[in-house]
Protein backbone atom coordinates (compact mmCIF):
# COMPACT_ATOMS: atom_id res chain seq x y z
CA UNK A 1 0.00 0.00 0.00
CA UNK A 2 2.92 2.32 0.87
CA UNK A 3 4.06 2.13 -2.97
CA UNK A 4 0.80 3.06 -4.10
CA UNK A 5 0.28 5.93 -1.20
CA UNK A 6 3.87 7.29 -2.70
CA UNK A 7 2.98 7.02 -6.23
CA UNK A 8 -0.31 8.75 -5.65
CA UNK A 9 1.85 12.27 -3.50
CA UNK A 10 4.88 11.53 -6.37
CA UNK A 11 1.40 11.79 -9.08
CA UNK A 12 0.21 15.04 -7.44
CA UNK A 13 3.98 16.63 -6.87
CA UNK A 14 4.71 16.17 -10.44
CA UNK A 15 1.78 17.43 -11.84
CA UNK A 16 1.77 20.44 -9.49
CA UNK A 17 5.18 21.02 -10.56
CA UNK A 18 4.25 20.54 -14.66
CA UNK A 19 7.33 17.72 -14.89
CA UNK A 20 8.49 18.45 -18.57
CA UNK A 21 8.01 14.46 -18.73
CA UNK A 22 4.87 13.74 -17.76
CA UNK A 23 3.45 16.94 -19.70
CA UNK A 24 4.89 16.27 -22.93
CA UNK A 25 3.87 12.00 -22.44
CA UNK A 26 0.40 13.16 -21.59
CA UNK A 27 -0.20 15.78 -24.38
CA UNK A 28 1.10 13.55 -26.42
CA UNK A 29 -1.44 10.76 -25.07
CA UNK A 30 -4.24 13.11 -25.72
CA UNK A 31 -3.43 14.25 -28.98
CA UNK A 32 -2.71 11.32 -30.67
CA UNK A 33 -5.45 9.36 -28.93
CA UNK A 34 -7.83 12.64 -29.95
CA UNK A 35 -6.79 12.65 -33.62
CA UNK A 36 -7.04 8.99 -34.05
CA UNK A 37 -10.67 8.75 -32.71
CA UNK A 38 -11.72 12.41 -34.60
CA UNK A 39 -10.71 10.23 -37.68
CA UNK A 40 -12.27 7.05 -36.48
CA UNK A 41 -15.33 8.77 -36.01
CA UNK A 42 -15.68 10.34 -39.12
CA UNK A 43 -15.53 6.90 -40.78
CA UNK A 44 -17.07 4.81 -38.46
CA UNK A 45 -19.96 7.09 -37.60
CA UNK A 46 -21.61 7.16 -41.54
CA UNK A 47 -20.52 3.57 -42.28
CA UNK A 48 -22.29 2.41 -38.93
CA UNK A 49 -25.53 4.08 -39.70
CA UNK A 50 -25.51 2.85 -43.23
CA UNK A 51 -24.92 -1.08 -42.01
CA UNK A 52 -27.95 -0.06 -39.55
CA UNK A 53 -29.78 1.30 -42.90
CA UNK A 54 -28.91 -1.17 -45.48
CA UNK A 55 -29.86 -4.54 -46.71
CA UNK A 56 -26.97 -5.91 -48.77
CA UNK A 57 -25.98 -9.79 -49.06
CA UNK A 58 -22.97 -10.85 -46.49
CA UNK A 59 -24.34 -7.73 -44.27
CA UNK A 60 -24.27 -9.72 -41.32
CA UNK A 61 -20.68 -11.04 -41.88
CA UNK A 62 -19.38 -7.39 -42.07
CA UNK A 63 -21.44 -6.99 -38.48
CA UNK A 64 -19.60 -9.99 -37.38
CA UNK A 65 -16.35 -8.33 -38.31
CA UNK A 66 -16.63 -5.21 -36.93
CA UNK A 67 -17.88 -6.48 -33.35
CA UNK A 68 -14.78 -8.85 -33.94
CA UNK A 69 -12.76 -6.19 -34.37
CA UNK A 70 -14.09 -4.57 -31.13
CA UNK A 71 -11.83 -7.11 -28.94
CA UNK A 72 -8.98 -6.70 -31.66
CA UNK A 73 -5.52 -7.51 -29.06
CA UNK A 74 -3.61 -4.39 -29.29
CA UNK A 75 -0.43 -5.99 -29.83
CA UNK A 76 -2.08 -7.80 -32.68
CA UNK A 77 -2.71 -4.62 -34.80
CA UNK A 78 1.01 -2.98 -33.61
CA UNK A 79 3.04 -6.34 -35.62
CA UNK A 80 0.40 -5.70 -38.25
CA UNK A 81 1.32 -1.70 -38.54
CA UNK A 82 4.61 -2.61 -37.86
CA UNK A 83 4.63 -4.85 -40.48
CA UNK A 84 3.56 -2.24 -42.78
CA UNK A 85 5.52 0.36 -41.94
CA UNK A 86 8.63 -1.38 -41.51
CA UNK A 87 10.94 -0.85 -44.59
CA UNK A 88 10.49 -4.06 -46.58
CA UNK A 89 6.47 -3.13 -45.94
CA UNK A 90 4.17 -1.63 -47.93
CA UNK A 91 3.94 1.71 -46.15
CA UNK A 92 7.48 1.75 -45.35
CA UNK A 93 8.79 4.53 -48.45
CA UNK A 94 6.54 6.74 -46.28
CA UNK A 95 9.30 5.97 -43.15
CA UNK A 96 6.29 6.80 -41.05
CA UNK A 97 7.79 3.74 -38.21
CA UNK A 98 8.61 5.02 -34.76
CA UNK A 99 6.69 8.79 -35.46
CA UNK A 100 3.31 9.66 -33.70
CA UNK A 101 1.32 9.62 -37.07
CA UNK A 102 2.03 5.63 -37.12
CA UNK A 103 0.35 5.42 -33.51
CA UNK A 104 -2.07 7.44 -34.73
CA UNK A 105 -3.03 5.25 -37.85
CA UNK A 106 -2.44 2.18 -35.39
CA UNK A 107 -5.15 3.25 -32.77
CA UNK A 108 -7.52 4.25 -35.65
CA UNK A 109 -7.54 1.01 -36.68
CA UNK A 110 -8.18 0.06 -33.02
CA UNK A 111 -11.00 2.59 -32.43
CA UNK A 112 -12.70 2.38 -36.30
CA UNK A 113 -14.15 -1.10 -35.24
CA UNK A 114 -15.47 0.16 -31.75
CA UNK A 115 -17.24 3.47 -33.44
CA UNK A 116 -18.90 1.54 -36.20
CA UNK A 117 -20.14 -1.50 -34.44
CA UNK A 118 -21.59 0.32 -31.20
CA UNK A 119 -23.24 3.04 -33.65
CA UNK A 120 -24.76 0.31 -35.82
CA UNK A 121 -26.04 -1.22 -32.54
CA UNK A 122 -27.61 2.55 -31.43
CA UNK A 123 -28.91 3.27 -34.81
CA UNK A 124 -30.76 -0.21 -35.15
CA UNK A 125 -32.27 0.17 -31.99
CA UNK A 126 -34.11 3.53 -33.10
CA UNK A 127 -37.68 3.85 -33.35
CA UNK A 128 -37.90 2.94 -37.66
CA UNK A 129 -40.51 5.77 -37.11
CA UNK A 130 -37.25 8.51 -36.57
CA UNK A 131 -36.15 7.41 -40.41
CA UNK A 132 -39.38 7.97 -41.62
CA UNK A 133 -40.29 11.05 -39.84
CA UNK A 134 -37.27 12.73 -41.40
CA UNK A 135 -38.16 12.06 -45.12
CA UNK A 136 -41.52 12.79 -44.72
CA UNK A 137 -40.65 15.85 -43.71
CA UNK A 138 -38.56 16.42 -46.14
CA UNK A 139 -35.21 15.55 -44.69
CA UNK A 140 -32.45 15.29 -47.44
CA UNK A 141 -29.81 12.07 -46.76
CA UNK A 142 -27.33 14.54 -45.14
CA UNK A 143 -29.85 15.97 -42.27
CA UNK A 144 -31.54 12.48 -41.86
CA UNK A 145 -27.93 11.11 -40.56
CA UNK A 146 -27.27 14.12 -38.19
CA UNK A 147 -30.97 12.95 -36.84
CA UNK A 148 -30.16 9.68 -36.71
CA UNK A 149 -26.96 10.59 -34.99
CA UNK A 150 -29.00 12.93 -32.80
CA UNK A 151 -31.37 10.84 -31.77
CA UNK A 152 -28.80 8.03 -30.93
CA UNK A 153 -26.81 10.36 -29.22
CA UNK A 154 -26.23 8.15 -25.79
CA UNK A 155 -25.11 5.70 -28.17
CA UNK A 156 -23.03 7.80 -30.34
CA UNK A 157 -21.25 9.11 -27.33
CA UNK A 158 -21.02 5.54 -25.81
CA UNK A 159 -19.20 4.80 -28.92
CA UNK A 160 -16.58 7.70 -29.05
CA UNK A 161 -16.07 7.30 -25.09
CA UNK A 162 -14.96 3.88 -25.32
CA UNK A 163 -12.94 4.08 -28.72
CA UNK A 164 -10.93 7.44 -26.41
CA UNK A 165 -10.26 5.32 -23.62
CA UNK A 166 -9.30 2.29 -25.58
CA UNK A 167 -6.69 4.39 -27.38
CA UNK A 168 -5.46 6.87 -24.86
CA UNK A 169 -4.74 3.34 -22.62
CA UNK A 170 -3.30 1.53 -24.76
CA UNK A 171 0.61 -0.15 -24.86
CA UNK A 172 0.82 -2.19 -27.58
CA UNK A 173 0.67 -0.27 -30.48
CA UNK A 174 2.61 2.95 -28.94
CA UNK A 175 5.05 0.61 -28.11
CA UNK A 176 5.69 -1.02 -31.01
CA UNK A 177 5.35 1.35 -33.95
CA UNK A 178 6.34 4.61 -31.59
CA UNK A 179 9.66 2.92 -30.15
CA UNK A 180 8.87 4.82 -26.62
CA UNK A 181 11.61 7.68 -28.00
CA UNK A 182 11.59 10.38 -25.54
CA UNK A 183 10.01 13.72 -26.25
CA UNK A 184 8.97 11.98 -29.81
CA UNK A 185 6.37 9.19 -29.14
CA UNK A 186 6.50 8.49 -25.49
CA UNK A 187 2.98 8.63 -23.98
CA UNK A 188 1.79 7.98 -20.91
CA UNK A 189 1.29 4.15 -21.26
CA UNK A 190 4.93 3.55 -22.54
CA UNK A 191 6.00 5.99 -20.28
CA UNK A 192 4.36 3.71 -17.31
CA UNK A 193 5.64 0.40 -18.69
CA UNK A 194 8.95 1.76 -18.54
CA UNK A 195 9.09 3.43 -15.21
CA UNK A 196 7.92 0.19 -13.63
CA UNK A 197 10.75 -1.34 -15.80
CA UNK A 198 13.44 0.89 -14.09
CA UNK A 199 11.60 -0.29 -11.15
CA UNK A 200 10.66 3.83 -10.56
CA UNK A 201 7.28 2.06 -9.14
CA UNK A 202 6.47 5.49 -7.75
CA UNK A 203 6.96 7.62 -11.04
CA UNK A 204 5.39 4.41 -12.62
CA UNK A 205 2.15 5.10 -10.63
CA UNK A 206 1.97 8.60 -11.05
CA UNK A 207 2.03 8.30 -14.97
CA UNK A 208 -0.59 6.05 -14.05
CA UNK A 209 -2.34 8.10 -11.71
CA UNK A 210 -2.03 10.84 -14.67
CA UNK A 211 -3.28 8.46 -17.42
CA UNK A 212 -6.50 7.92 -15.06
CA UNK A 213 -7.40 11.37 -14.50
CA UNK A 214 -7.10 12.07 -17.93
CA UNK A 215 -9.42 9.19 -19.09
CA UNK A 216 -11.83 9.91 -16.14
CA UNK A 217 -12.27 13.77 -17.10
CA UNK A 218 -12.96 13.23 -20.74
CA UNK A 219 -15.56 10.63 -19.78
CA UNK A 220 -17.24 13.49 -17.00
CA UNK A 221 -16.69 16.13 -19.88
CA UNK A 222 -18.58 13.37 -22.94
CA UNK A 223 -21.50 12.60 -20.22
CA UNK A 224 -22.00 15.97 -19.06
CA UNK A 225 -22.14 17.31 -22.97
CA UNK A 226 -24.47 14.20 -23.73
CA UNK A 227 -26.76 14.92 -21.08
CA UNK A 228 -30.49 13.71 -22.26
CA UNK A 229 -32.46 16.76 -21.28
CA UNK A 230 -29.74 18.98 -23.69
CA UNK A 231 -31.21 20.06 -27.03
CA UNK B 1 -56.10 14.63 -60.27
CA UNK B 2 -53.09 14.91 -57.58
CA UNK B 3 -53.68 11.34 -56.42
CA UNK B 4 -54.92 8.05 -58.62
CA UNK B 5 -55.17 4.86 -56.99
CA UNK B 6 -55.80 1.43 -59.53
CA UNK B 7 -56.00 -1.95 -58.35
CA UNK B 8 -53.71 -1.28 -55.17
CA UNK B 9 -52.89 -4.27 -53.10
CA UNK B 10 -50.16 -4.37 -50.71
CA UNK B 11 -48.75 -7.69 -49.50
CA UNK B 12 -47.43 -8.79 -46.42
CA UNK B 13 -46.00 -12.41 -46.15
CA UNK B 14 -48.16 -13.31 -48.81
CA UNK B 15 -51.50 -11.97 -47.21
CA UNK B 16 -53.05 -9.34 -48.11
CA UNK B 17 -53.38 -6.14 -46.26
CA UNK B 18 -54.51 -3.49 -48.47
CA UNK B 19 -56.79 -3.91 -51.28
CA UNK B 20 -58.36 -1.22 -53.22
CA UNK B 21 -59.73 -1.04 -56.59
CA UNK B 22 -59.98 3.15 -57.47
CA UNK B 23 -59.48 6.14 -55.36
CA UNK B 24 -58.88 9.28 -57.19
CA UNK B 25 -58.15 12.79 -55.40
CA UNK B 26 -58.50 16.17 -56.66
CA UNK B 27 -56.27 18.84 -55.63
CA UNK B 28 -57.59 20.28 -52.70
CA UNK B 29 -60.15 18.04 -51.61
CA UNK B 30 -60.49 16.08 -48.01
CA UNK B 31 -60.74 12.81 -47.94
CA UNK B 32 -61.61 10.48 -45.06
CA UNK B 33 -60.60 7.39 -45.14
CA UNK B 34 -63.08 5.01 -43.23
CA UNK B 35 -62.32 1.51 -42.22
CA UNK B 36 -62.39 -1.05 -39.28
CA UNK B 37 -59.11 -2.29 -37.67
CA UNK B 38 -57.28 -4.29 -40.31
CA UNK B 39 -58.67 -2.53 -42.59
CA UNK B 40 -55.21 -1.52 -44.62
CA UNK B 41 -56.09 2.36 -43.93
CA UNK B 42 -52.60 3.13 -42.43
CA UNK B 43 -51.05 0.88 -45.18
CA UNK B 44 -52.97 2.97 -48.29
CA UNK B 45 -51.47 6.34 -46.18
CA UNK B 46 -48.27 5.07 -46.39
CA UNK B 47 -48.05 4.16 -50.06
CA UNK B 48 -49.67 7.72 -50.78
CA UNK B 49 -46.47 9.13 -48.32
CA UNK B 50 -44.14 7.08 -50.82
CA UNK B 51 -43.01 5.07 -47.55
CA UNK B 52 -44.48 1.65 -48.94
CA UNK B 53 -42.91 0.90 -52.09
CA UNK B 54 -43.62 -2.76 -52.54
CA UNK B 55 -47.19 -2.66 -53.86
CA UNK B 56 -49.13 -4.39 -56.84
CA UNK B 57 -50.77 -1.95 -59.05
CA UNK B 58 -51.37 1.88 -59.48
CA UNK B 59 -50.77 4.73 -57.02
CA UNK B 60 -49.84 7.98 -58.76
CA UNK B 61 -49.41 10.85 -56.39
CA UNK B 62 -48.13 13.99 -58.12
CA UNK B 63 -46.02 15.73 -56.13
CA UNK B 64 -42.29 15.54 -55.39
CA UNK B 65 -41.95 13.69 -51.65
CA UNK B 66 -40.85 17.38 -50.52
CA UNK B 67 -44.57 18.85 -51.45
CA UNK B 68 -46.36 15.88 -48.87
CA UNK B 69 -46.10 14.69 -45.87
CA UNK B 70 -47.32 12.28 -43.40
CA UNK B 71 -48.36 12.00 -39.53
CA UNK B 72 -48.20 8.62 -38.10
CA UNK B 73 -50.87 7.10 -36.39
CA UNK B 74 -48.08 7.29 -32.94
CA UNK B 75 -46.24 10.36 -33.97
CA UNK B 76 -42.49 10.63 -33.54
CA UNK B 77 -40.84 14.04 -32.22
CA UNK B 78 -37.07 14.33 -32.03
CA UNK B 79 -35.61 15.25 -29.77
CA UNK B 80 -35.30 18.71 -28.29
CA UNK B 81 -37.82 21.76 -27.93
CA UNK B 82 -41.13 21.52 -29.58
CA UNK B 83 -40.44 24.65 -31.06
CA UNK B 84 -37.17 22.65 -32.52
CA UNK B 85 -39.10 19.95 -33.65
CA UNK B 86 -41.99 21.75 -35.18
CA UNK B 87 -39.24 23.91 -37.34
CA UNK B 88 -37.36 21.04 -38.58
CA UNK B 89 -39.05 20.52 -41.78
CA UNK B 90 -38.50 24.35 -42.60
CA UNK B 91 -34.65 23.68 -41.32
CA UNK B 92 -34.75 20.51 -44.33
CA UNK B 93 -36.15 23.36 -46.84
CA UNK B 94 -33.16 25.92 -45.87
CA UNK B 95 -35.31 28.02 -43.96
CA UNK B 96 -33.26 30.20 -41.64
CA UNK B 97 -33.56 29.33 -37.77
CA UNK B 98 -35.27 32.94 -36.81
CA UNK B 99 -37.72 32.66 -39.63
CA UNK B 100 -38.17 28.86 -39.18
CA UNK B 101 -38.32 29.60 -35.57
CA UNK B 102 -41.16 32.37 -36.15
CA UNK B 103 -43.31 30.10 -38.45
CA UNK B 104 -43.34 27.35 -35.96
CA UNK B 105 -44.55 29.88 -33.06
CA UNK B 106 -47.15 30.50 -35.18
CA UNK B 107 -48.28 26.65 -35.86
CA UNK B 108 -48.71 26.36 -32.30
CA UNK B 109 -50.57 29.12 -31.62
CA UNK B 110 -52.86 27.93 -34.59
CA UNK B 111 -53.05 24.97 -32.49
CA UNK B 112 -53.26 26.74 -29.17
CA UNK B 113 -49.99 25.17 -27.59
CA UNK B 114 -47.70 28.02 -27.58
CA UNK B 115 -46.74 27.25 -24.42
CA UNK B 116 -45.35 24.03 -24.95
CA UNK B 117 -42.67 25.90 -27.53
CA UNK B 118 -39.49 25.38 -24.93
CA UNK B 119 -40.66 22.35 -23.76
CA UNK B 120 -38.68 19.13 -24.24
CA UNK B 121 -41.02 17.23 -26.61
CA UNK B 122 -39.98 13.87 -24.41
CA UNK B 123 -42.43 14.85 -21.51
CA UNK B 124 -45.53 15.53 -23.21
CA UNK B 125 -48.72 13.56 -23.34
CA UNK B 126 -49.88 11.86 -26.21
CA UNK B 127 -52.52 14.28 -27.00
CA UNK B 128 -49.99 16.98 -27.08
CA UNK B 129 -47.64 14.91 -28.96
CA UNK B 130 -50.12 15.03 -31.81
CA UNK B 131 -51.10 18.32 -32.11
CA UNK B 132 -47.07 18.86 -31.92
CA UNK B 133 -46.34 16.47 -35.00
CA UNK B 134 -49.67 18.44 -36.74
CA UNK B 135 -47.84 21.31 -36.26
CA UNK B 136 -44.81 20.47 -37.43
CA UNK B 137 -46.37 19.09 -40.57
CA UNK B 138 -48.59 22.36 -40.94
CA UNK B 139 -45.10 24.51 -40.58
CA UNK B 140 -43.66 23.71 -44.70
CA UNK B 141 -47.60 25.04 -45.85
CA UNK B 142 -47.51 20.97 -47.49
CA UNK B 143 -49.54 20.69 -50.77
CA UNK B 144 -50.55 17.20 -49.59
CA UNK B 145 -51.43 16.32 -45.60
CA UNK B 146 -51.69 12.51 -44.47
CA UNK B 147 -52.82 12.15 -41.08
CA UNK B 148 -53.49 8.93 -39.29
CA UNK B 149 -56.17 9.05 -36.73
CA UNK B 150 -55.48 12.76 -36.02
CA UNK B 151 -58.19 12.89 -33.22
CA UNK B 152 -57.01 9.94 -31.67
CA UNK B 153 -56.02 10.89 -28.04
CA UNK B 154 -57.33 14.62 -28.14
CA UNK B 155 -59.45 16.14 -25.25
CA UNK B 156 -62.32 18.07 -26.34
CA UNK B 157 -59.92 21.12 -26.75
CA UNK B 158 -57.63 19.80 -28.69
CA UNK B 159 -60.49 18.16 -31.24
CA UNK B 160 -61.70 21.65 -31.35
CA UNK B 161 -58.38 23.02 -32.39
CA UNK B 162 -57.26 20.22 -34.84
CA UNK B 163 -60.56 20.47 -36.90
CA UNK B 164 -60.47 24.31 -36.94
CA UNK B 165 -57.08 24.21 -38.38
CA UNK B 166 -57.69 21.38 -40.85
CA UNK B 167 -61.17 23.38 -41.77
CA UNK B 168 -58.61 26.60 -42.00
CA UNK B 169 -56.38 24.93 -44.66
CA UNK B 170 -58.60 25.30 -48.19
CA UNK B 171 -55.87 24.55 -50.66
CA UNK B 172 -54.15 21.36 -49.14
CA UNK B 173 -55.43 18.12 -50.35
CA UNK B 174 -56.19 16.30 -46.88
CA UNK B 175 -56.54 12.65 -46.58
CA UNK B 176 -57.19 11.42 -43.08
CA UNK B 177 -57.80 7.73 -42.23
CA UNK B 178 -60.09 7.50 -39.47
CA UNK B 179 -61.95 4.20 -37.74
CA UNK B 180 -64.96 6.69 -37.64
CA UNK B 181 -66.85 9.49 -39.52
CA UNK B 182 -64.70 13.02 -38.46
CA UNK B 183 -66.77 15.61 -37.10
CA UNK B 184 -69.10 17.21 -39.54
CA UNK B 185 -67.04 20.47 -39.22
CA UNK B 186 -64.55 18.89 -41.35
CA UNK B 187 -66.75 18.52 -44.84
CA UNK B 188 -64.42 15.60 -46.28
CA UNK B 189 -65.85 12.77 -48.63
CA UNK B 190 -65.87 9.48 -46.99
CA UNK B 191 -64.09 6.84 -48.62
CA UNK B 192 -65.10 3.32 -47.03
CA UNK B 193 -62.14 0.22 -46.70
CA UNK B 194 -62.90 -2.87 -46.21
CA UNK B 195 -60.80 -5.24 -45.14
CA UNK B 196 -59.27 -7.73 -47.87
CA UNK B 197 -60.73 -10.61 -48.53
CA UNK B 198 -58.68 -13.85 -46.89
CA UNK B 199 -57.61 -15.72 -50.18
Amino acid sequence: MDLIWDGFKEAIHLVVNCDPLVMSAAWRSIWISSLAVVLAAAAGLPLGIALALATFPGKRWVIAAFRAGMALPTVFVGVVCYAMFSRQGVLGPLELLYSPWAIVIGEFVLAFPIITAITHGAVKALDPRVGETALTLGAGPFRRWRTYISEARVGVVLAVLTAFGRCVTELGIAMMVGGNIKNHTRTLATATALETGKGEFARGIAMGVVLLVIALSVTIVIVLLSREDKE
Amino acid sequence: MMIDVQHLQVKKNRRTICSIRQLAIQPGERVVVIGSNGSGKSTLLRVLAGLERDYEGRCDVRLTWRERTYVHQSPCLFRGTVLSSVAYGLRCRGVSQQVAAKRAQECLEQLGIHELATSNTQQLSGGETRRVALARALAFKPQLLILDEPLAELDAQGIESVCRVLTELSETTIVIASPTSMPTKISAREYQLDAPQAE
